[in-house]
């Protein structure tokens, strides 16, 4: 019984590969010498799968993308779509040497961080509390609630952060109830992050804990019960039952939100900033919204998207390294 | 390692035999309060919505109205649902979702299949094809060329369903809940003799129900409230969503800030009107949730092939 | 997180980034190149459909049926409806067809750029807000309109009559071509100011205040007698940056610079650019404004408040001024009747301050952009005539405006008998009827209704209305000369003012709330010069003199 502590589904040592490969296929053999040959003979039917998502990637992502080549040439509007002449790194310098960028830059960053530490284990943390809850009823009255604010739109959220966060507003009024000054939080570049995050944290933990749901009803509930008659409390049963088998969700998860952290809430950030609060809340999105919106710098702009780009890609495949390392489950 | 199949997807057991602890005891207790708080939090605003959307522009516009409607009517409820515009999007809606999103189940569920075989040659390239869209892309006038001029798409039902076919997140979530599958059940398909097509179809996708009901929950959402592909491709009203209803008014009450404009007319919409719309297009799909939370909260059953 | 989401965002890099592609035959069409025999070129391939003597006075009206694309606005005040009178009728008078490509008003310039971008633009574009033009010309596919002026006697003839020369010479580029037909103006129109409780300035027994002294006593007044709250809570404040965006154009005026909307990058002084974040009255303006919250005259949210907010305390009579427009100042009227009380409002005329009876507030408006392609169109003459017709002779003005005589209206704007029909209302001029000229008939659309002569600007407003324009008439409307940058030029232009802009928008709110203190005002210059302030302005000079010897 005590292998089964492991279900088989996560074990990832090569021995299971092996094992998967010899007996989900019709091929008995080996493939030692793997050639291409070899594969596609073996597994055209899983290729033959691929043809479409593969055309749809071909055609919809990939081909437009040779438009990125205009972060080294100079575009103009209504021009050549390729740009009109080579101007080398120009662009990448002018942002470089650009103080303003940097400060976004640093903004960025530290937003994305702090949303990956926070919200990126909320959502968990709910489901699994969610996962505790034995009146089935309540299970689904708590999470239809939860995950409503996911419908809202956006300019609506910005509404309503200012309605509770002005001089008159629900915090305010309680402050000074208990005695304090009324904080003009929408000025105070000090607050900015904190109202981010918990705006964000209201919107997107409810929806977050979908993944998690369901990923936990894929769990062997015999592993409960091995785990149960191995005398194991409620905590240890999470623990040693209900993360490892929802892991590759969470690290698929983790993974993907590292990738993407540049990307910041931007339709948000530019509707509840203000110049008062430039200093933590001006992202890379909103500085070049900025710069590039009115006057049409697209070269510029591509320029800097390629550079996020690159960090997204490091990052990724840093964090999906890591965790492969680690933890032993990875994106591939 | 081989697991009885049989078992395997029953619902989860509640502890029966189990001794509660004061700990667990205690526990629950702090669960209860923490998800009403959230239930609370949570709630309010709606509230605030729904009262907005039923009260009476005056008072609204003091900030009088919380919780509860004050004077109480259904003006602009009649006024937006006797609206044929209003109704023409919501059809527009309900047809893109319904296209785009069995579109893109089928392209993904394909492609999240084939990822999560890890024997497959190739298997990294093919990931990397995926995951490299996530961070580089075009950008919006290569696009808009190829969409509009190349393929020929604008004004069509595809040039809302087809470019956004796929979205990697989606994707790769997919990707990790085929590999959480134990291989057993498909080797044993295999063994009765059926190919790649019939594993995915008769074993895989029946034993995946909560994920494709996530997926699908995912995809429709974010094809019911879409509207930048449409505002792009889409130049004739009477194709467009109804998202696109609720951004002109949503972006216009937010001030359009356009001062040159003196010589048109300001938006003479009833405060009440955003409140209204919002209500009216999020509830069907906030509808199709409990339906799809099924398969979150009992998990998968299944009578296993090997019987 | 925003990953779990796959709600729709405006995704930034969607809209900027990446402008390469495909190479697609066809859409490179529009790309520069074939331009260069503009200019009192050959237009005998154009004339289809185009009237053969058509002069000032004439009705335009194609000799056959032709149809034109145009960029349309869908406005959520008077949504878009192909069933409107306005189609028919035109086509009726004109011959003309328009072939609509509908846009959501909330996006109308990110789609127009993505259209002319993409090769694919309508042939006429309306609703383009000079500069944004500039960023489209040297890619070649907007048309250079000032090369065919000449097939356009009523536009020539009204910048004539009204002597509008300087402010069209404003929009000439390096090329000392015009890329945008702008609406013209008689007068300077001045709609925005402060809306003021008039029943609050009864009780306290203050004369309406026409200085911005007297606006200052009177919120005095206001807080003396109503200490626990702030007269003056503003709107507006929502992008572009900074806040408060209506006062601080209003105070432009006043003060003699340019600040919120009616900010610029470059101020002209009469013999040279300078940057208006450094001038002193700029420094003027911001004390008035740092007095005006130090003695909690002014709500301090009003630099970030979003305007429901802004609305509610005035609709609830915690204050009891707001920035207005003469839609607005209706609104308010409306939620205050609500209120009960007697609570009135009404506008008080742009305060004058230190710089006199002026304002910056110019004699055109928005306009009108053409593709590149259209030249290319047969009936290239016919669609400029009825351009010239539609927008700026005085029976297409009115007709765009008030629709149809004897049905949507009666009399004429000239001698005062006009009367909007009684069953149709416009902007409260028809309290009660039941129907809308713009919603219902699709008149008095904002494509097609700009500017005009004061006797036809005069016919829209109400009695109030007419009056509060009497009392600000006679202002001196300034105009820079042009300084058309080179797209090189523009580049390096962008990314200064943006980094200027940022540093000045940022320091105008810290010194008007006192969260830095106005003596710091020199320090601040010298930031924006680290900031490249005066390599800017050195440029914009330099484009100045430039364009003085090449077409002075």
């Amino acid at each position: 019984m005590a292998v089964r502590a492991t279900p088989a589904a996560l074990d990832q040592s090569p021995g299971s590969e092996v094992q998967v490969q010899a007996t989900s296929t019709p091929s008995p053999v080996r493939p030692r010498a793997n050639t291409w040959r070899r594969a596609l003979r073996r597994d055209w039917q899983l290729y033959s799968l691929a043809v479409l998502p593969l055309l749809f990637f071909l055609i919809f992502r990939y081909l437009p993308m040779a438009g990125n080549i205009i972060a080294f040439r100079r575009y103009l509007p209504g021009g050549s779509l390729f740009g009109e002449e080579w101007v080398g790194f120009t662009y990448f310098q002018l942002f470089i040497d650009d103080p303003g960028f940097w400060r976004a830059f640093f903004n960025t960053l530290i937003l994305g961080s702090l949303t990956l530490l926070f919200l990126f284990p909320a959502p968990l943390i709910l489901a699994l509390l969610l996962n505790e809850v034995r009146t089935r009823l309540l299970k689904r009255f708590v999470q239809t609630i939860s995950y409503m604010p996911h419908f809202l739109s956006i300019v609506v959220v910005a509404g309503l952060i200012f309605q509770i966060m002005s001089i008159d507003g629900v915090i305010n009024q309680a402050l000074t109830a208990l005695g304090g000054d009324a904080i003009s939080f929408m000025q105070d570049p000090g607050w900015f992050r904190t109202i981010y995050i918990s705006s964000e944290a209201w919107q997107t933990v409810g929806w977050g804990t979908i993944l998690y749901l369901a990923a936990l009803t894929t769990i062997d509930p015999d592993l409960y019960e091995a785990a149960r008659i191995d005398g194991a409390n409620r905590w240890w049963q999470t623990w040693h039952v209900t993360l490892p088998g929802i892991r590759p969700t969470i690290v698929t998860l983790l993974v993907l939100n590292t990738g993407t952290f540049m990307a910041v809430g931007f339709e948000k950030i530019l509707l509840i900033y203000n110049p008062l609060t430039y200093e933590t809340a001006d992202v890379i999105a909103t500085y070049v919204f900025r710069i590039g919106v009115q006057n049409g710098l697209f070269s510029y702009a591509t320029a800097i998207g390629m550079f996020e780009a690159v960090i997204g890609l490091v990052l990724v495949y840093t964090v999906n390294f890591i965790s492969r390392r680690t933890v032993g489950t990875s994106l591939w | 390692m081989v697991i009885p199949a049989a078992t395997r997807h029953a619902p989860r057991p509640t502890p029966r035999r189990q001794q509660v602890t004061r700990g667990y005891r205690v526990f629950q207790v702090f669960n209860a309060l923490a998800l009403t708080l959230v239930v609370v939090l949570t709630l309010y605003p709606f509230f605030n919505i729904l009262a907005r959307s039923f009260s009476e522009t005056s008072f609204i516009r003091r900030g009088e109205v919380n919780l509860l409607p004050k004077g109480f009517n259904l003006t602009t409820y009649k006024y937006v649902m006797s609206d044929a515009v209003f109704w023409n999007s919501y059809k527009n809606t309900v047809i893109y979702t319904v296209v785009a999103t069995a579109i893109a189940m089928v392209l993904t569920t394909c492609y999240a299949y084939v990822l999560s075989k890890k024997h497959l040659k190739g298997r990294t390239l093919l990931i990397g094809i995926a995951v490299f869209t996530m961070f580089f892309n075009g950008g919006i006038i290569p696009q808009y060329v190829l969409i509009s001029g190349t393929l020929g798409l604008r004004n069509t039902i595809w040039a809302i369903a087809l470019p956004n076919a796929i979205s990697v997140f989606n994707l790769l979530v997919m990707k990790a809940f085929f590999e959480n599958q134990p291989p057993d059940l498909e080797e044993a398909g295999a063994v009765d003799g059926l190919n790649t097509y019939g594993i995915l179809l008769r074993i895989v996708l029946p034993l995946s129900k909560a994920v494709i009901a996530t997926m699908v929950l995912f995809y429709s959402v974010s094809f019911w409230n879409s509207w930048f592909a449409a505002f792009l491709y889409l130049d004739r009203k009477e194709l467009w969503p109804v998202t696109i209803y609720l951004r002109n008014l949503l972006a216009g009450a937010m001030g359009t800030s356009d001062p040159g404009a003196a010589s048109d007319v300001a938006l003479q919409t009833a405060a009440n009107i955003q409140a209204v719309t919002i209500v009216l297009i999020a509830t069907p799909i906030m509808l199709v949730y409990p339906f799809i939370q099924r398969y979150f909260v009992t998990g998968v059953m299944l009578g296993s092939i090997k019987g | 997180m925003a990953l779990y989401l796959p709600r729709p965002r405006l995704s930034r890099r969607r809209l900027l980034a990446g402008a390469g592609g495909l190479t697609i035959g066809g859409f490179l069409a529009a790309c520069g190149g074939d331009n260069g025999d503009s200019g009192g070129d050959d237009l005998s391939g154009n004339r289809v459909g185009a009237m053969e003597n058509y002069g000032v006075g004439d009705q335009f009206k194609a000799t056959e049926p032709v149809t034109f694309s145009i960029l349309m606005q869908d406005h959520p005040g008077y949504p878009f409806n192909p069933e409107w009178m306005f189609w028919e009728e035109l086509t009726k008078r004109t011959n003309v067809t328009l072939d609509n490509v509908v846009v959501p008003l909330a996006d109308y310039n990110d789609r127009r750029g993505v259209m002319i971008s993409g090769g694919e633009a309508p042939m006429i574009m309306p609703r383009t807000y000079p500069p944004d033009e500039e960023q489209f010309i040297a890619g070649g596919a907007i048309l250079p309109v000032s090369d065919y002026f000449d097939l356009m006697p009523h536009f020539q003839d009204t910048v004539n009559k009204w002597n509008l020369q300087g402010e069209l010479d404003t929009l000439r580029q390096q090329d000392g071509k015009i890329y945008v037909i702008p609406g013209l103006h008689e007068a300077p129109y001045l709609d925005y100011t402060l809306g003021v409780r008039t029943d609050i300035l009864e009780e306290l027994g203050i004369p309406e205040p026409n200085t911005v002294e007297e606006v200052a006593d009177m919120l005095r007044e206001m807080k003396r007698a109503y200490p626990d709250r702030y007269p003056f809570s503003d709107r507006w404040s929502t992008p572009p940056q900074p806040g408060a965006n209506s006062l601080l154009a209003v105070l432009s005026d006043s003060f003699g610079t340019r600040a919120g909307w009616a900010w610029q990058h470059s101020h002209w002084d009469g013999t040279k650019f300078v940057y208006p974040g450094a001038m002193d009255e700029y420094r003027q303006l911001l004390e008035y404004l740092h007095m005006l919250v130090t003695e909690e005259l002014l709500d301090p949210e009003s630099f970030t408040q979003p305007d429901d907010l802004a609305i509610e305390k005035f609709a609830s009579g915690q204050s009891f001024v707001i920035s207005v427009n003469a839609q607005t100042v209706v609104e308010h009227r409306d939620d205050l009747e609500a209120l009960g009380g007697g609570a009135t409002i009404a506008k008080i005329p742009r305060p004058v301050g230190p710089a006199g009876m002026i304002t910056f507030t110019g004699r055109r408006e928005n306009g009108i952009m053409i593709s590149s392609e259209a030249r290319k169109s047969e009936n290239f003459v016919a669609m400029m005539q009825f351009i010239d017709w539609l927008w700026y002779s005085p029976e297409g003005k009115m007709f765009a405006k008030w629709g149809v005589e004897g049905v949507t209206y009666t009399g004429s704007v000239e001698d005062g008998t006009f009367q909007l029909a009684e069953n149709i209302d416009w902007a409260g001029l028809n309290p009660g009827a039941d129907e809308l000229l713009n919603a219902d008939y699709g008149f008095f659309q904002g494509s097609f209704v700009y500017g005009g002569s004061t006797a036809l600007l005069q016919s829209q407003f109400p009695e109030e209305e007419k009056e509060f324009q009497q009392k600000i008439a006679g202002r001196e409307s300034l105009v820079a000369p042009p300084k058309p940058l080179t797209p090189e030029e523009r580049e390096r232009a962008a990314l200064w003012e943006t980094g200027l802009r940022d540093h000045v928008d940022q320091e105008t709110l810290k010194f008007a709330l006192g969260q830095r203190p106005l003596s710091e005002w020199d320090a601040f210059v010298s930031e924006l010069e680290r900031l490249n302030m005066n390599e800017y302005i050195d440029l914009i000079n330099g484009a100045y003199e430039r364009y003085q010897e090449e077409h002075g």
